[in-house]
């Protein structure tokens, strides 16, 4: 899926100058291929990189990654989410690897980076549509998160995330509770919600690189109908350090299973097949009980955030009607909340 | 009386119903996912127009049976929020018969924004129903 191009031709050369610095190359040529589906608060380009001469000389297929005018609270900035991606990468995950990195948001207008283009589809409701439940790729999506989850706090780079205070799920409900801000005091789903989790938060444990994103929707899938093989995670703009089993959580939660509610894993496979993956990687074993609690979480999470997309519309910063109708999936939303408690029982 | 009909619900369902008739069959690949979202938008405002404040007298009733008191639901939720805050929904008694409350109003609100979860919804308590 590309178009119309997006670069106007004085910053695209000014791209091309100074990717030919980075890329220790005597020219680049960047042909622009338009906008990329995908993503409602980061803006991607399909480029080609023509690069003569240096280490990267050749024609590279890309993506151009930057900001969009508003984000949400979580969203890292794109410097920042490079970073990121370089450490999932060195970490040996299927991930694009990133190759430049413009941090001077002059150049383009915002911070941007560039990685290599993964082939496939990443549109939940087509991953989803299999005949059969894809248990490979479910498996291989636990294995991939194990090996996220081996990034730890202290690696190389990462300086600038956060470490959750006084735990990952409380310091999270706390997040929850300011993001929702005045709608916690007359919309008593969120009230009840914010209190079970302050209530029934896990003791603090192992804290890990979390991609808090890691769904059906963020990863590409090559040839889906027959079988579907993974090409890259990707959208890791909300990483952080946090619970690991906040990411199963996540993956498994009701709102990702588009439809499919009888694949309990991102509504690909049952959750069995996914726990397998991740305990071959990971090298811990899956906590149901946590994981039950992060569901929880991820209904909450999902909640507040689309009450600040709608808030992104409503302010005026960002009129869109994408953004005003993710407004209004808050009830869908919170009677998936409420289910799931009913499920868990009044308290873990 | 100055006549201003056809009214608001009224106009957002013919322009509705001729968007779907005329322009949706039409519209370009390009253009189908906006042009499905007008349609949502549309669809969400008649229904919210048609229902307005119907469901609420009954649901307000409800929300005074959990907190013990008389009011229309704009002020009871409010209070509902500060009740929960303060720890009188903690008991395992009080949460289910908390959520029984909460799923109702979820349910009209869902009736407005998403008529076929509502109906998925349904078929999902008799399920249930069937299963205890």
């Amino acid at each position: 899926m590309s178009g119309a191009p997006e670069l106007e031709p004085v910053r695209k050369t000014a791209l091309e100058f100074w990717l030919a610095g980075q890329a220790g190359a005597r020219s680049v040529a960047v042909i622009d291929e338009g906008r990329l589906g995908g993503g409602a608060i980061s803006l991607n380009l399909a480029v080609t990189l023509e690069i003569d001469g240096g280490p990267l000389s050749g024609r590279h297929a890309c993506v151009l990654r930057t900001g969009s005018a508003s984000g949400v609270s979580a969203s890292l900035g794109k410097v920042e989410e490079a970073a990121v991606l370089r450490a999932v990468f060195a970490a040996g995950a299927t991930v694009p690897q990133p190759l430049f990195v413009g941090a001077d948001p002059a150049m383009l207008g915002a911070p941007f980076y560039i990685m290599r283009r993964a082939s496939g589809i990443a549109a939940g409701f087509r991953i989803v549509k299999s005949e059969e439940p894809q248990r490979a790729l479910a498996r291989e999506l636990g294995r991939q998160l194990g090996l996220i989850h081996r990034v730890r706090p202290g690696a190389k780079g990462l300086g600038f995330l956060a470490l959750p205070e006084p735990a990952a799920a409380l310091q999270a409900t706390a997040d929850f509770r300011r993001w929702a801000g005045r709608h916690a005091a007359s919309d008593p789903v969120l009230a009840y919600g914010l209190r079970w989790l302050e209530r029934n938060a896990p003791p603090p444990g192992d804290l890990v690189l979390c991609h808090r994103d890691y769904r059906t929707g963020n990863y590409m899938v090559d040839d889906a109908i027959g079988g579907g093989r993974l090409t890259a995670v990707i959208d890791w703009e909300f990483a952080g350090w946090s619970d690991p089993m906040e990411d199963l959580g996540w993956f498994c939660a009701a709102c990702w299973r588009f439809g499919r509610n009888d694949r309990e894993a991102g509504g690909i496979a049952d959750r069995a097949d996914l726990y397998a993956g991740y305990e071959e990687t990971a090298g811990r074993r899956v906590d149901p009980k946590a994981v039950a609690y992060w569901e929880a979480a991820a209904c909450m999470r999902w909640a507040v955030i689309a009450i600040q997309q709608a808030d992104r519309h409503l302010s005026g910063t960002e009129p869109s009607l994408e953004l005003a109708l993710t407004g209004r999936m808050l009830p869908d939303i919170e009677m998936d909340l409420l289910r799931h408690l009913d499920g868990v029982g009044a308290s873990l | 009386m100055i006549n201003d009909d056809p009214g608001a619900r009224d106009l957002v369902a013919i322009a509705l119903h001729s968007f779907r008739e005329a322009i949706l069959p039409v519209v370009p690949a390009e253009q189908r996912f906006t042009a499905l979202m007008i349609a949502n938008a549309l669809g969400t405002a008649e229904r919210e127009l048609t229902a307005g404040t119907r469901a609420e007298p009954a649901l307000a009733a409800a929300v005074g049976g959990l907190l013990g008191e008389d009011g229309d639901l704009p002020t009871l939720l409010p209070r509902l929020c500060a009740a929960i805050g303060a720890g009188r929904f903690d008991a395992p008694d009080r949460q289910t018969a908390l959520r029984a409350v909460l799923k109702d109003i979820t349910r009209a609100r869902l009736a407005v924004s998403n008529p076929k979860r509502l109906a998925a919804e349904g078929q999902g308590d008799e399920r249930r129903g069937d299963g205890r």
